[in-house]
């Protein structure tokens, strides 16, 4: 039986990274990552979602501008293949006003169609039904799949101990189900580690996310990211920022939550937090709030994600290019 | 069958075993696991030992961790969640491990020999114990693991209906669901069936000496004797487990304790003198001390099982430091019987699991009138 499962799981990984032509994860070949910001009042949420063909429209040019390609479709071609399974790995632990917005998914829907990827190959997904139901998502299978981990038989946790550097843990069965993972955190500010992006999105792919508190979850995002079953399969992050919260994260906090209008993508995902978490200290600056480091929260866990090589972080490493 | 496979796969089938009302299986709402326990009301109850700090958020005082949790969240235990600033318990009377097990199976030695002790333990644990046995229920939270709704009374009438004199806390780490087994220690003090909590002692003074008010027995897993070996083998620290001993004894309630002996990682003769030694001093000679055998599991399969010969030289050291019962574990031995420590007659023979009392008259030496320390009665 575990020698089964053993042999799916490399077939899996084999299969991942054979049918990719490009590196997984842009950063690490020591050109500059490229992190785009779309930023626009209409990407601003209006009861708690977004419009989806601006967000589309706003996903193609961003994905032009981080492959070259000549137009949307091209582009979302570049990064996935019309055989591939993908999967959309969502942030829905606050509820409808801070979880990743159905608009924003239905545009990478859309994008993922537009490369020829079929409808019944697309998993969009998180730790639970009752989180995606509460972020508005309805469960189900037509035409794409909608389901939490939980849904699965036997709690939908794969039975194998994966230990990697400092994380002992058993992923999501979802994760050996998909070729390609695509990352859709929301931009928030997280009590402990200091900012929960795309990075630390994956503590929702794992059984046993409380044990990786400790430190500001520092080394353990880094050293979940590095394990073969993510590094290999993500692909791209695309962060629902049209509302940030600056503070007291990772719940909902009217209070603190500014109605930015952004959406930041970025095939290096260690870019990505980094850009993310440099906006949330900005408004902080701006709202005459400590800054997270001097809150004891600095969110050392991107640095160490650059160190193993998961992407690049830091002024000069890192093109900016914001889209209106 | 491996002792985590007789746990995590008898779950259930040991419920019907019990006789336990058919509502218990696993068809009911609270058995189907998964969506249940979120959404099922009876195991959600407010927590014992947490502080509100503001901004919807807590600190968790139960054990040394001290999580601090902001709304939304959980603790390290993985059962204890934040709501929009009220800390809960999400495994209140929801047991996902059953079973009757002989109670030197926990094991306690000096506690009704012989008899049984109604098991259960609940998803969870507040440490990551690299050679856990059971980590496929303590190290998920509950709507990982199929569990059923076992409330105090029923716990109790449970035991009673199959002839166990004690309920055990055990399994996993009953520290994380602590508000159930005091409630099941209140309800079986009332009834004649004392509760035994089975830990690994990491828990704050505070809440372990409420619970000596009405728990029965304790057996606390010491699992080394360094501060480094707690750190990187169990994601926890010694120094509070030193603690809650020396509360335990202060408190005048029945303990023992245990060690698992895993060779070149806790069994050097300096660490287990200075350990015996320890506890000969702070504890007393009479505290019975188990040094168990270690089986590669979870995390830890690169060691292979511990050699007895290792076993029996804690068993050596710690009585040349003057501890009058220390035994082998997890080992069929002449080391698991317990003699006089006066005359040197036999007084309780075991084997395996199974106990008979040979030279015992209530609680003293048959031979000599030794009084043997333990709980050999029931007032």
């Amino acid at each position: 039986m575990n020698g089964m499962r053993r042999r799916r799981f490399f077939l899996t990984l084999a299969g991942a990274t054979a049918s990719v032509a490009r590196p997984p994860l842009a950063g690490a070949d020591g050109e500059a990552s490229t992190v785009v910001l779309c930023r626009h009042e209409r990407l601003r949420r209006i009861q708690d979602d977004l419009d989806r063909d601006l967000a589309r429209n706003f996903l193609d040019r961003a994905l032009r501008v981080i492959t070259g390609a000549a137009d949307g479709p091209a582009a979302w071609r570049r990064l996935f293949a019309p055989g591939e399974r993908v999967g959309l790995k969502l942030s829905c632990l606050a509820g409808r006003p801070l979880s990743s917005s159905r608009g924003l998914v239905a545009a990478i829907v859309s994008g993922l169609r537009s490369a020829g990827v079929k409808p019944g190959h697309i998993t969009i997904w998180d730790r639970s039904d009752r989180e995606l139901r509460n972020a508005g998502f309805a469960i189900g299978d037509d035409p794409v799949h909608v389901f939490g981990t939980d849904h699965l038989t036997g709690g939908g946790y794969s039975a194998r101990v994966e230990i990697h550097r400092s994380v002992g843990t058993c992923f999501s069965r979802i994760m050996e189900r998909v070729d390609a993972l695509i990352s859709v955190p929301v931009l928030k500010d997280h009590d402990i580690a200091g900012v929960s992006i795309g990075l630390k999105n994956f503590y929702g792919a794992i059984h046993n996310p409380n044990k990786f508190h400790g430190n500001r979850c520092d080394p353990y995002v880094a050293d979940l990211c590095d394990h073969p079953l993510i590094r290999a399969k993500l692909r791209l992050t695309v962060c629902d920022a049209s509302r940030v919260q600056v503070h007291n994260g990772p719940a909902f906090f009217p209070r603190y939550a500014w109605e930015y209008g952004g959406i930041l993508v970025s095939r290096d995902a260690v870019a990505l937090d980094d850009a993310g978490w440099r906006i949330i200290e900005t408004r902080r600056r701006e709202l005459g709030m400590q800054s997270l480091h001097a809150e004891g929260r600095r969110p050392t866990y991107i640095e160490r994600a650059a160190a193993l090589g998961l992407g690049r972080s830091g002024e000069g490493a890192v093109r900016f290019v914001e889209l209106g | 069958m491996t002792r985590r496979c007789f746990v995590a796969e008898g779950t259930l089938a040991a419920c019907a075993c019990c006789a336990l009302p058919a509502a218990h299986g696993s068809g009911s709402p609270a058995a189907r696991g998964a969506a249940g326990i979120q959404g099922d009301a009876r195991h959600v109850r407010e927590a014992l030992h947490y502080e509100r700090i503001g901004e919807r958020k807590v600190i968790c005082r139960l054990c040394p961790h001290e999580c601090r949790i902001a709304d939304l969240e959980r603790g390290t235990c993985g059962v204890r969640e934040n709501r929009g600033g009220t800390y809960y318990t999400l495994v209140y009377g929801n047991p996902c491990s059953v079973h009757v097990d002989p109670v030197e199976k926990k094991p306690l030695y000096h506690y009704l020999p012989g008899t049984r002790a109604f098991s259960l333990a609940t998803a969870g644990c507040n440490f990551v114990c690299r050679f856990c046995q059971n980590w496929e229920i303590s190290q998920k939270r509950p709507e990982q693991v199929k569990s059923i709704d076992l409330p105090p009374p029923a716990v109790i009438s449970a035991a009673a209906r199959n002839g166990c004199r004690t309920v055990a806390h055990t399994y996993t780490e009953p520290v994380v669901f602590y508000e159930y087994m005091r409630d099941c220690a209140i309800e079986g003090r009332r009834r004649g069936i004392p509760s035994l909590m089975i830990s690994n002692g990491y828990i704050q003074k505070k809440p372990l000496r409420e619970l000596c008010r009405v728990i029965g027995g304790v057996k606390i897993d010491l699992k080394a004797f360094t501060e480094s070996f707690y750190r990187d083998m169990c994601a926890g620290t010694l120094r509070p487990v030193l603690d809650a001993l020396v509360v335990l004894k202060e408190e005048g309630v029945w303990f023992e304790i245990v060690v698992l002996i895993i060779p070149s990682l806790n069994d050097g003769e300096t660490e287990i003198d200075r350990m015996t030694r320890w506890i000969h001093r702070e504890l007393g000679a009479d505290v019975p001390v188990h040094f168990s055998r270690y089986y590669p599991t979870f995390m830890l399969k690169n060691i292979p099982p511990t050699p007895p010969s290792l076993l029996r030289r804690a068993r050596r050291i710690a009585r040349e430091n003057g501890l009058k019962y220390v035994y082998v574990g997890n080992l069929l031995s002449e080391e698991a019987n317990t003699f006089c420590p006066s005359c040197g007659a036999l007084l309780i023979a075991r084997y395996g699991h199974s106990a008979s009392i040979e030279g015992m008259k209530k609680d003293t030496c048959r031979a000599c009138g030794e009084k043997i320390p333990g709980v050999f009665h029931l007032e």
